[in-house]
């Protein structure tokens, strides 16, 4: 046995919180869900570094450079991120070994944006009405801001030598990691029509055109550029609905906003489309001026596609390394 | 009351249900959308994960690995078949709040506008606005934001054309027929027209806001010293 490791932020080039999946059942007051951008990545980084998907990982934008005093098993997942221990480059989306005093470095490429970062024992923070998931607008959860240099985050008591049994050969499926080295490519979101789409009667230009998404995005909502929806103009304000992640509101404007985690739980705008959960993951991978288009679902298709979403999310399913052949 | 005869209800994104209770708010409309939200959020219980109100509509999530949306569809359709047979009493007693507020000034900014909109004095906005038990909507928006009605219409001013970016927490404004506080401090489009000292929203209590939908809120002027004397009382923990 080590010490238990804790994390120290020596230096943060963007946005960075702690999250894990959500702050679930206090919707009805206000509380935004939070957690996360893209779930299923947070959920594979903690399986890799041989946590239960809903710990706390770091969710980071940007660069970061942590110190990592004991040893400890990390994962870095979301899109391809480069990700350096000591000046060694390794591998996203892969369990590595860190030794006491290493420094872990995660820089961004074109490739993805939300890149989350699990350390074994997940990180352990003041949780806010049963979540870590920090929501910074309020102030609440974990530190209740972004990550600063000098800040310290204690892990819970995993044993990483235990933990790297575990884990040290398993990998994630073939096709998440491969549609996540996709990222940069435009994306199709699949969406169900949204609650008030029977009021936009040119609903279909939504659907026709691509939309690119702006740089104003952040993790309240991603906005899009594009053809706007002229009939949002006439409806204005609606009254007030609930409203979740993933879905699509046309404010007056008629430039389209995907919810992301940290929406408003009530909104006043038409909501056109909703897009379904993995794809709305997929979609908190996009870099400012990536291209979108929407592609609409039955309703019988994304309970299925939730369904599938929910079972990943529970229990990311990991697989021992194929053993390759060569000559 | 033709509109309440049947709900719209719209399934979304293979995890939600929405039901429209009616198109446009009025009070009666509110008060058959808690009657379905009590209802719902009891008689379902076991089969959803969370039933959110929100002006005039609820959302129900449900977890498809449980219960298909067409199931929860028809079963809200029972429930709102049954709701005509119970009280909104019956399902949830409603509590009484009185907030203190400080009209005016650099409390409330519009109150100017709004004396200006309605052709009252500003007195006169205060007695109106402070004179009617409100009926609490929903919460939403922000944590701890509080939607109530109805607004004397005299005073239902619009909301601004442009929002502030930045108004201070226990801010309360008007826009049209719906008045509202501000639990923590955010940006909004409300007409402010004054605040209270009470703290609205502290998420380290259980539940973090003890004010639910259906609930009574009166206002009560206070002058600026009592303001300072009640800064930080929760306002569970206010008496009248």
């Amino acid at each position: 046995m080590t010490t238990a490791p804790r994390i120290r932020v020596v230096h943060v080039g963007g946005y960075a919180t702690v999250q894990d999946l959500g702050r679930r059942g206090y919707r009805a007051v206000g509380v935004p869900v939070s957690g996360a951008l893209d779930r299923l990545s947070a959920a594979y980084a903690n399986a890799l570094a041989g946590n239960r998907a809903g710990d706390a990982v770091l969710e980071v934008f940007g660069t970061i450079s942590l110190a990592l005093p004991g040893d400890a098993v990390v994962a870095v997942t979301g899109g391809q991120p480069r990700v350096f221990l000591d000046d060694v480059e390794v591998n996203p989306w892969t369990p590595v070994y860190c030794r006491q005093g290493s420094v872990l470095r995660v820089l961004p490429t074109g490739v993805g944006r939300a890149r989350y970062i699990a350390v074994s024992g997940g990180v352990v923070c003041e949780k806010v009405l049963e979540s870590a998931s920090t929501y910074a607008k309020a102030g609440m959860g974990c530190l209740g801001r972004p990550l600063r240099p000098g800040d310290v985050l204690e892990v819970g008591g995993a044993d990483p030598a235990e933990a790297w049994d575990r884990v040290a050969d398993l990998k994630p499926p073939k096709e998440l990691v491969s549609k996540h080295s996709r990222l940069g490519e435009s994306l199709a979101l699949r969406a169900t029509e949204g609650v008030h789409a029977h009021l936009l009667e040119d609903l279909e230009t939504l659907l026709r055109g691509y939309y690119v998404v702006a740089p104003e995005s952040d993790r309240m909502g991603y906005r899009l550029e594009g053809e706007p929806l002229r009939s949002a103009g006439k409806l204005g304000r609606l009254p007030s609905i609930p409203t979740d992640r993933g879905y699509v509101q046309v404010p007056p404007d008629g430039r389209p906003i995907v919810l992301m985690s940290d929406a408003q739980t009530t909104g006043g705008y038409a909501v056109a489309l909703h897009v379904i959960p993995p794809d709305v993951d997929l979609l908190a991978q996009l870099n400012p001026g990536q291209r979108v288009r929407f592609e609409l679902v039955s309703l019988s298709e994304a309970e299925n596609e939730v369904v599938k979403y929910l079972e990943e999310l529970e229990s990311p399913s990991l697989h021992r390394e194929e053993l390759e052949y060569w000559g | 009351m033709g509109g309440f005869s049947e709900p719209r209800i719209v399934r979304s994104g293979g995890y939600v249900v929405h039901v429209d209770v009616c198109e446009e708010l009025s009070m009666e409309c509110v008060g058959e959308m808690h009657k379905l939200y009590y209802l719902v959020k009891m008689g379902l219980a076991e089969a959803i994960d969370e039933v959110v109100p929100g002006v005039t509509s609820i959302a129900v999530f449900y977890d498809p690995r449980k219960i298909g949306g067409e199931k929860v569809a028809s079963k809200i359709r029972e429930l709102w078949w049954q709701r005509k047979s119970v009280e909104l009493e019956d399902l949830h007693k409603p509590k009484r709040f009185t907030i203190p507020v400080v009209y005016g000034g650099d409390f409330g900014p519009d109150l100017a506008f709004v004396a200006s909109w309605s052709k009252l004095a500003e007195e006169e906005v205060v007695r109106v606005h402070s004179s009617r038990v409100y009926r609490v909507i929903t919460l939403g928006f922000t944590p701890g934001f509080v939607y109530m009605g109805e607004v004397d219409p005299a005073i239902a001013v619009p909301r601004l054309e442009t929002p502030r970016t930045r108004i201070p927490r226990g801010s309360v404004g008007i826009a049209g027929k719906m008045t509202g506080i501000y639990g923590l401090e955010s940006p909004g489009g409300w007409r402010l027209i004054g605040r209270t000292p009470l703290t609205m929203f502290d998420y380290r209590r259980d539940p973090p806001i003890p004010i639910s939908p259906g609930d009574e809120v009166q206002f009560k002027p206070i002058g600026p010293e009592e303001f300072e004397r009640l800064v930080g009382v929760f306002v569970g923990d206010y008496g009248s």
